[in-house]
C-alpha cells in the first residue's frame, strides 16, 4: 500500500510533468517503486524519453528497465507494435534472459492467444518453479478467460508454497466474494488482517462480509470491525458508521425475543448516526433528508 | 608510566593513510569479483515454503488479537497439530537438515566461494600488515586501557615499558575491517559482499536454519494466549465519535 506522503510526492510530480515541467525520469522511476498503474503516462513520456537518442544514452544502464517499463505500459494501452518494438530491442541486448521471456508471453497474452502463452509460460516455470510473476500471471490469464475456478485453483497453489503474499490473498478474497463464497472470503481478509492489522480497508471489508454472512455472533463480530474500523482512521470513514448503524439494527431484530442488552456501548448507534449526519451536512447536504429518513427507520 | 610519546608525522602519512585506502581498494574489487562469480542459484522449494510459512506464523503470533478467537484456534491447530501441522518437525528430520546442507553440491561450493572470497583476501592484507608495518608504535588510542590488552594490540612491540594505548598497526587493521561497513555501504550501496562481520555472524548460525526455527515458531505460537482485542475497539471508537461530533 501507498504511504500518503508517496501518494502526494508522486501526484506533484505528475502535475509537473503534464504541465511541461521537467522530471519525467523521477516520475518514471516512482511509479517503478510504487508499483502503481499510471499506464498511459508511462506509456507517453517514456515513449518520449526513448525516441530521443540523446536522452535515452543519458540513462546509461537504466536503459533497459525503461524499456520493459515503456513495454509492459504499451501491452495496458493495447499499442501492441510499440511493445514489440521494445521487445525485439531488449532481446537483442539479453538474448537468454527470462525477463524477455515472460514479457513475450504477457505480449500473448495481451493478442489473446492463450494457448500460446500458457506454453510460453509453462517453459518458464520449468526452468524456475518458484518465479512468483509467472504464477500470478497464469493467475490473471484463466480469470481473463473467464475460467474463475481455475483461477481459484492455481491461486490456491500458489498460496500453498507463498503463504506469505498478502497481494494473493487479497486477489483471492476477491475472487471469493465475486462468486459469493463468503466463508472462504472471510478466512482470506483474516489472513490479510493478521499480516498487516493496521490497514482499516481489510477490517472494513472483513464485517462487510461477516455482516453479509449474518447470524447473531457474525454480526456482533462485524460491529466490533466497524468499530475498529472508525478508530483506525480517526472517524473519516463512511461506510464503517452505516455499517454500525446496519449492524445494531440487524442485531436487535435477530435477537427481538431474548432481550439482550448491549452492555459493551450503548450509544454507538447513536453516536454513529449522529456523525453521520454531521458529515452529510458538511460534504452533502442535499442528501441529508435522505440520510435521515434512512436512519429513522433503521432505529425503530 | 604516562609519558607522552611523540609520534613521527611520517607515521600517519606512509602507515594509517596507505592501509586504509588499500583496504578500501581491496573491498570494492571483492565486491566486483562477487558479482562476476554470482551463481544464479534456483532456489529450493521447501525451503522457500519453510520460509514463507515461518512469515506467516511470524504474523500470527503478532497479530493474533485481531481476529476472533476461533479463528485464531483452527489456525493455531493447523500450524502445530501433532500428524500434519506445518510447523511439525518430527526428531529425526531436525538432525537431517545439517548433514543435507553439507552434503548438497551446490550449496556446498556456494558456501565454499563465499568464504574463500571472504578468507583469502583477509588473510593477504594481515600478512601484508605484518610484513611490512610490524615493530613500530603507528597510533595512540584516545583512552587508556588495561594490561591485559598489550598481547593483542602491541604485536610487534618488544618493549613491555610502553603504554598500552600506543598500538601497532596490525591493531590499526582490525579497526579498519570492522570499521568500514559503513563506507561500503555508502560507496556501494546496500547490497555488499564485504560485510563481513554480518556473514561471520549468520554462519555461526546457518547450520540448521529451517527447521530449528520452524520449531521455535511453534514453540511460540504455543506460548501465545489470545486475548481478544475487538471489544476495546468499541469504545475507542466512541470516544473518537464523540470527539468528531463535537
Amino acid at each position: 500500500m501507498v504511504s500518503k506522503t508517496e501518494e502526494t510526492q508522486l501526484n506533484s510530480l505528475e502535475n509537473q510533468v503534464d504541465n511541461g515541467g521537467g522530471g519525467a525520469w523521477e516520475y518514471l522511476c516512482l511509479v517503478r517503486k510504487l508499483k502503481v498503474r499510471r499506464s498511459d503516462k508511462v506509456f507517453k513520456y517514456g515513449l518520449s524519453i526513448l525516441n530521443d537518442p540523446k536522452k535515452r544514452s543519458a540513462l546509461g544502464p537504466e536503459e533497459w528497465t525503461l524499456y520493459e517499463q515503456v513495454a509492459i505500459a504499451a501491452l495496458d494501452c493495447q499499442c501492441l507494435d510499440v511493445t514489440k518494438d521494445c521487445i525485439k530491442v531488449l532481446q537483442k541486448k539479453f538474448p537468454e534472459s527470462k525477463r524477455v521471456g515472460r514479457l513475450n508471453g504477457m505480449l500473448l497474452e495481451a493478442k489473446g492467444s492463450w494457448a500460446e502463452a500458457e506454453k510460453a509460460y509453462s517453459s518458464l516455470l520449468e526452468d524456475n518453479s518458484l518465479d512468483q510473476v509467472i504464477h500470478k500471471r497464469r493467475v490473471a490469464m484463466a480469470k481473463a478467460q473467464g475460467n474463475i475456478s481455475e483461477a481459484i485453483e492455481l491461486l490456491n497453489k500458489y498460496l500453498e508454497i507463498f503463504m506469505a503474499d498478502h497481494d494473493a490473498w487479497r486477489e483471492l478474497a476477491d475472487i471469493y466474494v465475486s462468486l459469493q463464497m463468503y466463508k472462504q472470503a472471510a478466512f482470506c481478509y483474516e489472513e490479510l488482517i493478521l499480516s498487516q492489522p493496521t490497514v482499516p480497508l481489510y477490517h472494513l471489508a472483513y464485517a462487510d462480509v461477516l455482516y453479509t454472512l449474518g447470524g447473531l455472533e457474525n454480526l456482533q463480530t462485524a460491529k466490533k470491525y466497524y468499530a475498529s474500523t472508525i478508530d483506525l482512521t480517526g472517524g473519516k470513514n463512511t461506510r464503517a458508521p452505516f455499517g454500525i448503524c446496519l449492524c445494531t439494527s440487524a442485531i436487535a431484530q435477530v435477537s427481538k425475543g431474548r432481550n439482550r442488552e448491549d452492555k459493551e456501548s450503548p450509544e454507538l448507534q447513536s453516536l454513529a448516526a449522529t456523525a453521520l449526519e454531521k458529515d452529510y451536512k458538511q460534504r452533502a447536504a442535499d442528501k441529508l433528508g435522505l440520510l435521515t429518513s434512512a436512519l429513522r427507520s433503521m432505529k425503530f | 608510566m604516562a609519558e607522552d610519546l611523540v609520534l613521527d608525522t611520517a607515521i600517519r602519512d606512509w602507515v594509517l593513510i596507505p592501509l586504509s585506502v588499500v583496504m578500501v581498494l581491496i573491498g570494492i574489487l571483492r565486491y566486483f569479483v562477487s558479482k562476476l562469480m554470482l551463481s544464479s542459484q534456483v532456489p529450493d522449494p521447501k525451503i522457500v515454503k519453510e520460509g514463507q510459512v515461518i512469515v506467516r506464523a511470524r504474523n500470527l503470533r503478532a497479530a493474533a488479537n485481531f481476529i476472533p478467537p476461533k479463528s485464531f484456534r483452527s489456525r493455531r491447530v493447523y500450524f502445530s497439530n501433532e500428524e500434519n501441522g506445518l510447523l511439525f518437525v518430527p526428531k529425526g528430520q531436525a538432525q537431517n537438515a545439517q548433514a543435507q546442507m553439507f552434503s548438497d553440491p551446490n550449496m556446498a561450493m556456494d558456501m565454499m566461494k563465499k568464504n574463500l572470497s571472504m578468507i583469502i583476501p583477509q588473510t593477504l592484507t594481515f600478512a601484508w600488515v605484518n610484513f611490512f608495518f610490524s615493530g613500530f608504535v603507528a597510533a595512540k588510542i584516545p583512552f587508556p586501557l588495561t594490561q591485559r590488552f598489550r598481547s593483542m594490540l602491541q604485536n610487534g612491540i618488544d618493549l613491555s615499558s610502553v603504554d598500552v594505548s600506543y598500538v601497532s598497526s596490525r591493531s590499526w587493521y582490525f579497526l579498519n575491517l570492522f570499521g568500514l561497513r559503513g563506507l561500503f555501504s555508502l560507496i556501494l550501496g546496500e547490497e555488499n559482499a564485504t560485510d563481513d562481520t554480518q556473514r561471520m555472524m549468520q554462519m555461526s548460525g546457518f547450520g540448521f536454519g529451517p527447521s530449528k526455527s520452524l520449531g521455535a515458531e511453534k514453540d511460540g505460537l504455543d506460548i501465545v494466549q489470545h486475548e481478544w482485542a475487538l471489544p476495546k475497539f468499541e469504545h475507542r471508537a466512541e470516544a473518537v465519535l464523540k470527539k468528531l461530533i463535537r
